[in-house]
């Protein structure tokens, strides 16, 4: 940096400095000028917070599923076209159909069947009603479970058809208030089952079906020592990523067409679910409330732009004699309007922060405080700031160049 | 160190113009004190302001320090006035909001050339108006004789070649108003030129020549005999 860059750094700092003192000097009239910005700034600041909190608790929910999973159900039963009579098609799926994708996918990483029946689940005369889950350990694995006291069930359990369960928190709490379950003996039926351990709480889904509300088998001992039926009702298969699942969907489909389908050119009947979708349904109404919040923040910089703006102009008549007397001590029309514009944005930058300040601290109380959801989000904050300071820039140019076109011995001589 | 050379100056108002310079010509060399006087209305100020370059001349020629400024564009006579030239005005014109040591820095804002230390000259500058023990003071808490002081070394700051002054004992008491004269005849003294605008005969006696301005133009001229002297001369000379 050359020396004459250095000095003229140095002179502007002092200058923001000098200008800084003088401001301070009319502290209501800056505290007023601002204060639309504060108090704009600050709105948008506890709206995104409340936006990103709700868009977070669609997310968690739906992550708590998978974002890269694929449901296939069978379908409920069908009509068929010509022959007017009932297909049992709900009995469609096989355990088999879980191998045939994952082995002809491209895009699966893995593949799992699942029986699902709401059963009566028995602990020394408690009973409670829960989704009783027969999968594999690979379905396990696809949907996130894991243990957080205890074990999950293996393959060998799986294999020999053992009569062990996985318990959700919520059956826990249920049947067993504070003691510990692992290692106790629940019944279905007159089915025991050794507790072997209790899942990892994964709350609701994006439905509001509670997650933990669960017991899980392996897959054969759920279909040949439980519910005796040769079919499965679902299937869950995992996508590489997020953006393969449209293609997988497609795959997922043609495979089942082959294999079902295809004979009698009919569709087969399944549903696929894709969570992905589901998530952009979310997504979009988030981006309702997005457009919103944009909406009231440029109302917002409007409202503190033309506070600012008045304000300027009437600093600047005010302060003509100041202007005059600068102009007489060597300044030039450019150190004038730079002046003003700096000034301009320091207060707009000051307004925006302290609307930042007062934002975060209101959704963050509100968070500690209240039901509420909210999340603070560094990138709205920092945003604010950029704009008010931008803001401050530009509704600084009109004042600037006001002060600047003033001649030194008239705005000297002036009241 | 100045030259002006039939200056002229009109004040439009709608219809009404009023000619306040007629051709005024004189010179003042380097290390010159000289006082103008003149009845009120009779271009004093307007004169100064000129000189000043904060008015531009409808005619006329100037030359501060050799250079023509009365055609440059604003930005070179910006910087002649902070480089070259020192204001002491009638009303001080201190900004108010700030403190004594501030206001005098106020021109290193506008320097071109790198000021160093800008607390330690405006301290110098102080102490060469006499003024070292209030610093930090607004100027509201001090009296109009050290505002006065605080203006001067205002204008002393960026080491002007000369000080233009307009009335600048006009608003205050006559034992101040002699302690700032002396304050200027020290500068005079250490080789700056000075030239100050006055009602006051006490005030003009202190300057090496007087020039008496009238309707416009410069009816007469007069050495200041030296006070040890202790005569006064009317010897006029009509320019
Ligand atoms: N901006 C202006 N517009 C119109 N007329 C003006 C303006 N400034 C000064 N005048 C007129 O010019 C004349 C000279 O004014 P100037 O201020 O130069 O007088 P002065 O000699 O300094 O007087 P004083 O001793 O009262 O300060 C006055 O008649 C004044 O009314
Ligand atoms: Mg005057």
């Amino acid at each position: 940096m050359s020396a004459g860059r250095r000095r003229r750094h140095r002179q502007l700092a002092r200058g923001l400095v000098l200008s800084l003192q003088l401001l301070a000097a009319h502290r209501l009239r800056t505290a007023l000028s601002v204060s639309g910005l504060l108090v704009g700034v600050a709105a948008v600041i506890v709206m995104v917070a409340i936006g990103e909190g709700a868009e977070r608790r669609v997310l968690e929910r739906v992550q708590g599923m998978g974002t890269n999973l694929l449901v296939v159900s069978a379908a409920p039963a069908q009509r068929v076209v010509g022959r007017p009579r009932q297909v049992p098609v709900h009995t469609m799926l096989r355990a088999a159909d879980a191998e045939a994708i994952e082995r002809e996918s491209t895009l699966a990483v893995a593949a799992a069947p699942a029986v699902n029946r709401s059963m009566v689940v028995r602990w020394e005369g408690v009973n409670t009603t829960t989704m009783v889950t027969g999968t594999t350990t690979r379905g396990l694995g696809i949907r996130n479970i894991s243990a957080a006291s205890g074990r999950v069930f293996d393959d060998e359990d799986d294999h020999e058809r053992r009569r062990v369960a996985l318990l959700g928190p919520t059956v826990v709490r249920s049947l067993f208030a504070a003691a510990n379950p692992v290692g106790r003996v629940v019944r279905v039926g007159n089915v025991p089952f050794d507790v072997v351990g209790v899942t990892r709480a994964r709350g609701v889904d994006a439905v509001g079906v509670d997650l933990d509300d669960i017991m899980l088998v392996p897959f054969e001992t759920a279909t040949r020592r439980l519910l005796n039926i040769p079919y499965v009702h679902t299937l869950f298969i995992q996508a590489r990523s997020t953006a393969d699942l449209v293609a997988l969907e497609h795959e997922v489909r043609e495979i089942l067409h082959g294999r079902y389908g295809g004979r009698s050119g009919m569709l087969a009947p399944f549903v696929i679910q894709n969570q992905a979708t589901l998530l952009r349904t979310e997504r979009g109404a988030a981006q309702a409330m997005n457009q919103l919040v944009v909406g009231v923040a440029l109302l917002a910089l409007l409202a503190g732009g033309i506070g600012i703006l008045a304000v300027m102009l009437i600093s600047v008549r005010e302060r003509t004699r100041e202007i005059g007397l600068r102009r007489a001590l060597g300044a030039k029309r450019r150190d004038i309007q730079i002046q003003f514009v700096l000034e301009s944005a320091m207060l707009a930058a000051g307004g925006g922060l302290a609307g930042v300040i007062a934002g975060l601290a209101a959704a963050g109380g509100a968070a500690l405080l209240g039901p509420w959801d909210l999340v603070m989000s560094w990138r709205a904050a920092a945003l604010g700031l950029a704009c008010s300071t931008i803001l401050g820039l530009v509704i600084g140019a009109l004042p600037a160049a006001r002060a600047a076109r003033l001649e030194p011995i008239a705005a000297l001589r002036a009241e | 160190m100045i030259e002006v050379d039939g200056l002229t100056r009109l004040y439009r108002r709608g219809t009404l113009e009023t000619q306040v310079l007629k051709g005024v010509s004189f010179r003042v060399r380097r290390g010159e004190f000289v006082v103008i006087m003149g009845r009120s209305g009779s271009g004093k100020s307007t004169l100064l302001n000129i000189l000043g370059l904060l008015d531009r001349p409808d005619g006329g020629r100037y030359l501060l320090d050799g250079a023509d400024l009365s055609g440059a564009d604003d930005d070179a006579r910006s910087a002649a006035r902070n480089r070259k030239l020192g204001f002491v005005f009638q009303q001080f014109h201190l900004l108010e909001r700030a403190s004594a040591l501030r206001n005098v820095t106020l021109p290193l804002l506008y320097a071109e050339q790198d000021s160093g230390d800008s607390t330690e000259r405006a301290e110098r500058a102080l102490q060469a108006v006499g003024l070292t023990h209030r610093p930090r003071h607004l100027p509201s808490e001090l009296s109009g004789g050290e505002q006065q002081r605080v203006a001067i070394a205002r204008a002393l700051i960026n080491d002007p070649a000369v000080i233009l002054a307009d009335e600048p004992t006009g608003n205050l008491d006559a034992q101040n108003g002699r302690e700032i004269l002396e304050i200027f005849r020290h500068l005079v003294d250490g080789g700056r030129t000075l030239v100050l605008v006055t009602h006051d005969r006490a005030v003009a006696e202190r300057g090496d020549r007087v020039l008496v301005l009238d309707d416009g133009r410069i009816v007469g001229e007069e050495a200041v005999p030296t006070p040890a002297a202790g005569t006064r001369s009317d010897a006029a000379g009509a320019v």
